[in-house]
């Protein structure tokens, strides 16, 4: 594994510890094949590897976000027949319009793709940290733009919070007693402010920058995740995968109409192993997280 | 070959109208010298620094040479400049470039195109050799002030410079990391060999060790010798800078004392025991006890506690206190201990889940905010800058108050009449304190707030500003102080309080509280408190010196 181990609420994660190209191309398989394929096995396989991978991740805090998914999930589900009245097999009518089982379902489908596309982005999040992108595509000018705004946005927030402070303790800024007219004008001011200062920083900036060379030469970036041959092996069973899942999809295997009628494809023969593949692909965070948990409590009890 | 040679250096800034910042200079800079270079605020010291560095020089009219390894050093390529001469900063904030320890460390390296391998080595051993390991994973914005400092000190040596100049690196620190990072640049002089060139106000840590010592006053050079020499030097030509030198300095000549002059706090020490070899005549100074109950305070603390956040630790654990009118009040204690979150809770921008603060007899919950801050209660914040929302300081003073008159007046107490149209960014640190403190009394507060007010400033302005706060003492204002300027509160205060473990542990007039300490003292204090009692100051010793030596 990689020099890294970022911080997560649960202590370490074997995942996080890869390489970021490891994980990037995990997420974006993942979160792409989650959203084009359209099939309710694959997209039940996606729920329970992102609400695993979740719950590793965030602990008993993730329990909550997915209870909460829950009545999103639900709400989508019903809104779509309001909205779309194809379908054949019609349950009842709203105000005559028909509210059918197909249309049921797909928005059932549709709400699904999106409950687990949120959780596979909270999964991203936890792991694929700021540092870990820019690493990644270090080598653009861009990349170097980026790590300095995402200083910013947090200075410049606990400035804020600095000047309304300070005038508050002069008597100046806005109370509870104020109105909304004195409130907007005190947002203003605390605004304008933050601009200058911002300005006066970035002279600092530049001038620190300059003086340790910036645009003297060509820049290098600093790779502080090292690929490791494991980092390898993990990235060349991903696209193996990743490959599987993409032939059964392409050859039909994990296509799905609902609308007009259902028409969902079986998952047997060749096409089975393109699904086991996909359970696999999507189980892989989940399963390393498990290895090294029971690793770690073997090599403890020997202790 | 010597590192730097600057021949009659002048400079003008375009804005400056003829007047010349920097006024034939001619300094030399030998390989593996350590430099101190000391003057007030707006003597020239950061122009003459920035133009050792080309890409920091500032635009303006310029003559004379400066040389670098004998080739002018408009000549010396990008690259070497950019390798050679490290640069240190004031602002801990602002030199910081990326989001990660690491990434700051190698983001000289990206500049100069090194490889990953040449990067991996440079940036594993300046992390040790600075102590980085433990945060080299950590997000810039969690560290505290002096660990960014340190870290800008790191990513600069990593691009191994053969010049480091530093430019009143420590003036945002508190005293400890202040004194930790100059300890660094002193191990870096003296193990590397690197020259070090440096500016500072805190003398008393820098000056026993340097090579020489240079003195500026208005863009001139009016002394370059050795550190103990530059005191007598000072002394007769009366210079304001006098006030700057470590206390022994300033005890030795004041006291009129020959020979060689004691730079630090051990020989000072030396001093004092050859020339009373026996007990003086005169060994104690009177120590005037607090009075045992405060009648009518300005201001009465009874057991606060407070915390941040529910489930943090409590920051305030029971901090009682009664401040007598009229006085300065100090609070000392160590970083971070909780001694700004005892002014905040004082003025209301956080409250403490249990406990009672009462301004002025009345309970702090029974005001209302515009009564509370409307010729009652105000506070200086510890960055004066926070303060400042308008394009110049008459447009800052004005948002206080309509009334002219006042604002005159208030403008002439603390001295800023002839800035009063410059924009605040533009003032040095002692200035915009004085523009701040100027807005902060325009509410006419009777109890007045001040967080760490003299950081960052000279000991000329330090005076200064002790000097309008005996005036506003003598309007009856109360003032409460939090710093960690042991040396300022020992000489202004009236009372003063350690604060250490989220409660106020002892009370005591500033002699009985700095001569019961042995190591949180001042260094006048630790210097004489083996032939003196309840000496303090540098005055204090230097008028007991004399009494005996008359007598």
């Amino acid at each position: 594994m990689s020099a890294a181990l970022p911080g997560n609420a649960m202590g370490s994660d074997a995942f996080s510890g890869c390489h970021p190209a490891v994980n990037f191309v995990f997420f974006l398989g993942a979160i792409g094949f989650g959203v084009v394929i359209l099939h309710p096995a694959y997209l039940l396989a996606g729920a329970v590897g992102a609400a695993a991978y979740y719950l590793l991740l965030h602990g008993k805090k993730g329990w909550k976000m997915i209870f909460g998914l829950f009545p999103l999930f639900l709400v989508l589900t019903a809104i779509n027949p309001l909205l779309n009245t194809q379908g054949q097999t019609i349950f009842f009518r709203v105000f005559g319009r028909p509210y059918t089982a197909e249309a049921l379902l797909y928005g059932a489908m549709i709400a699904g793709i999106f409950v687990v596309t949120l959780l596979w982005f909270g999964c991203y999040h936890a792991v694929m940290t700021s540092d870990k992108f820019t690493s990644l595509f270090g080598n653009w000018a861009l990349s170097l733009m980026l790590v300095m705004v995402l200083r910013l946005i947090p200075n410049l927030l606990r400035k804020a919070r600095q000047i309304a402070g300070a005038r508050r303790s002069v008597g100046r800024g806005a109370g509870e007693q104020n109105g909304n007219r004195e409130k907007l004008t005190e947002g203003m001011t605390v605004l304008s402010v933050l601009i200058s200062w911002a300005l006066e920083g970035g002279v600092g900036t530049a001038d620190s920058m300059r003086s340790r060379g910036y645009g003297v030469a060509k820049r290098t970036s600093f790779q502080i995740y090292r690929m490791t041959p494991l980092d390898r092996g993990l990235l060349a069973v991903i696209l193996f995968l990743a490959a599987a899942v993409l032939a059964t999809a392409i050859t039909g295997g994990a296509s799905a109409v609902f609308i007009p009628a259902f028409s969902i494809a079986p998952i047997s023969g060749l096409h089975a192993l393109g699904f086991a593949a996909y359970c696999c692909y999507l189980l892989i965070p989940t399963v390393l997280h498990i290895k090294e948990a029971i690793q770690w409590s073997i090599s403890r009890s020997r202790i | 070959m010597e590192h730097f040679e600057i021949q009659n250096l002048t400079f003008s800034y375009p804005t400056a109208k003829g007047k010349p910042s920097l006024q034939n200079i001619n300094l030399t800079i030998g390989q593996g010298e350590y430099v101190v270079l000391c003057g007030k605020s707006g003597s020239g010291k950061t122009t003459l620094l920035r133009h050792l560095k080309p890409v920091l020089t500032p635009h303006g009219k310029r003559s004379g040479e400066i040389r670098f390894l004998g080739t002018p050093i408009e000549a010396v390529n990008q690259r070497d400049q950019a390798a050679k001469i490290g640069f240190v900063m004031q602002n801990p904030d602002d030199q910081i470039v990326t989001d990660k320890v690491w990434h700051e460390l190698a983001f000289g390296l990206e500049s100069l195109g090194c490889d990953q391998k040449t990067m991996r080595a440079r940036v594993a051993e300046m992390a040790c050799y600075f102590g980085i390991q433990d945060w080299f994973h950590r997000e810039v914005a969690e560290l505290s002030g002096g660990q960014k400092q340190l870290l800008n000190l790191a990513s600069i040596m990593a691009m191994r410079p053969e010049v480091l100049i530093l430019d009143e690196p420590t003036s945002q620190l508190d005293p400890i990391a202040a004194s930790d990072f100059l300890n660094t640049v002193r191990k870096i002089n003296a193990e590397l060999g690197t020259t070090v060139v440096i500016t500072e106000h805190r003398l008393e840590d820098i000056f026993p060790y340097a090579d020489h010592a240079v003195v500026m006053d208005g863009g001139r050079v009016i002394a370059d010798d050795m550190p103990h020499k530059i005191g007598k030097l000072l002394h007769e030509q009366r210079n304001d800078m006098f006030a700057a030198m470590p206390t022994p300095v300033r005890v030795f000549y004041e006291a009129g004392g020959e020979g060689k002059c004691p730079l630090t706090v051990r020989d000072g020490r030396n001093w004092l025991n050859s020339i009373f070899p026996e007990a003086p005549r005169v060994s104690a100074l009177p120590a005037q006890l607090p009075d045992e109950e405060v009648k009518d305070p300005a201001l009465s603390l009874k057991e606060l506690w407070f915390r941040y956040e529910k489930d943090s630790p409590d920051i305030l654990r029971g901090v009682s206190a009664q401040i007598p009118r009229g006085s300065l009040y100090a609070v000392v204690g160590g970083n971070g201990a909780g001694k700004s979150t005892v002014l905040k809770n004082i003025c209301g921008i956080c409250r403490p889940y249990r406990g009672k603060i009462k301004v002025f007899g009345k309970p702090i919950e029974k005001y209302k905010s515009a009564e509370l801050f409307r010729n009652c209660l105000a506070m200086l914040p510890q960055d004066p800058k926070s303060l400042f929302v308008k394009k110049t300081v008459r447009e800052e003073l004005e948002e206080m108050s309509r009334d002219t008159g006042k604002i005159q007046e208030t403008a002439e107490l603390c001295q800023i009449t002839p800035l009063l149209d410059s924009h605040p960014y533009d003032l040095s640190g002692g200035e915009q304190q004085r523009a701040a403190l100027a807005k902060v009394l325009l509410t006419e507060p009777k109890l007045l707030l001040l967080d760490e007010p003299t950081k960052g400033i000279d000991s000329f302005f330090k005076e200064t500003f002790a000097a309008i706060l005996s005036q506003l003492k003598n309007r009856g204002v109360t003032i409460v102080m939090v710093s960690h300027d042991v040396e300022f509160c020992a000489r202004y205060a009236d009372l003063v309080s350690m604060f250490f473990d989220g409660q106020i542990l002892t009370t005591d007039t500033p002699r009985r509280f700095f001569s019961a300490n042995s190591f949180y003292t001042t260094a006048a204090n630790r210097m004489s408190r083996c032939v003196f009692q309840n000496a303090v100051t540098a005055e204090d010793v230097v008028g007991l010196c004399r009494q005996n030596m008359e007598g």
